[in-house]
């Protein structure tokens, strides 16, 4: 039984973080969540309390309810302040890289570790060594 | 790594894009002169028209440009159009910045910041500059100076 209880206090506050504000819908954080927040440094108009992104927040609930979806939203945003705005760099152009590279480096950093500790056969001269080792008795 | 938020580029400007039309009402000292509500669209076209966004709690760009801005207003009135948008304040702070500099070009009231959306605006002071067909020729975010001015207003005149 305690480890129910231990399990709820260590997810109380992720819950309570995921949790908005009761007017607005947890639909409105997720598509704020991945918008910058244009007056922050590294805060999305999610989290951020400024007068900017509340005021986002209530654009996005607002076309929420005239039925516009998550990606016309966002380029609702876009159409204003530019691809600075998404918080994922768009998969492609010049950013795609931004994408690719980590994989790319993550794949070769693998094929390099799996070559180096692949078990290599051992040297025939030094097999033959201790071949007649084996059948000479020691000296 | 680090960007310069002041570089960032505007996509209304690159694009020399229509400014985009609003609505709002004018601050009381205002309204004898100018009416009850500031339409954009009706001044596009007619001339140039510059955009000020500003606010009471921006201290102390906003102080510092105030001045520069009355100065600019007195000297080219009839050749160019300057509104001031006072953008998420409250009223009563915003006409007490506009007694302490006297400013007497128009002044609308947007507390939502709605407007500044349209222009994605990322902070306050920005200006804009918008040309006589009614685009949006250039932005400069931070305090302005009065050789700014000028040169965009020449621009805009061209």
């Amino acid at each position: 039984m305690r480890w129910v209880f231990l399990l709820f206090a260590l997810l109380l506050p992720a819950l309570a973080q995921e949790a908005p504000p009761p007017d607005l819908s947890p639909e409105v954080f997720r598509i704020a969540r991945e918008l910058r927040c244009p007056v922050c440094q590294g805060e999305s108009a999610a989290e951020s309390n400024s007068g900017v992104a509340q005021e986002m927040r209530r654009l996005i609930a607002e076309m929420l309810k005239e039925g516009k979806t998550k990606e016309e939203i966002k380029a609702f945003f876009v159409e204003r302040y530019g691809e600075w705005i998404l918080y994922a760099p768009p998969r492609r152009g010049v950013t795609l890289w931004v994408w690719v590279l980590p994989v790319l480096g993550l794949l070769l950093l693998g094929l390099g570790l799996s070559a180096y500790f692949r078990p290599r056969p051992l040297p025939p001269e030094l097999l033959e060594e201790a071949d007649r080792r084996m059948r000479e008795p020691p000296s | 790594m680090q960007r310069n938020p002041k570089d960032l580029p505007s996509v209304l400007a690159q694009k020399r894009r229509p400014a985009p039309d609003f609505i709002l009402p004018l601050l009381p000292p205002y309204r004898a002169a100018w009416g009850e509500t500031f339409r954009l669209a009706d001044h596009l076209g007619k001339g140039p028209v510059v955009l000020n966004f500003w606010a009471s709690w921006c201290y102390p760009a906003c102080y510092e440009e105030a001045p520069v801005l009355e100065a600019f207003w007195r000297r080219h009135q009839g050749r160019v159009l300057l509104l001031g948008v006072n953008t998420q304040d409250k009223e009563e702070e915003a006409l007490k910045f506009l007694a302490q500099f006297g400013l007497t070009f128009p002044q609308a009231y947007d507390p939502r910041g709605r407007v500044g959306v349209d222009y994605g605006l990322y902070g306050v002071p920005e200006t804009f500059f918008i040309d006589q067909k009614g685009r949006v020729l250039a932005r400069h975010a931070g305090a302005i100076d009065e050789a700014t001015l000028e040169r965009y207003l020449e621009e805009a005149l061209r």
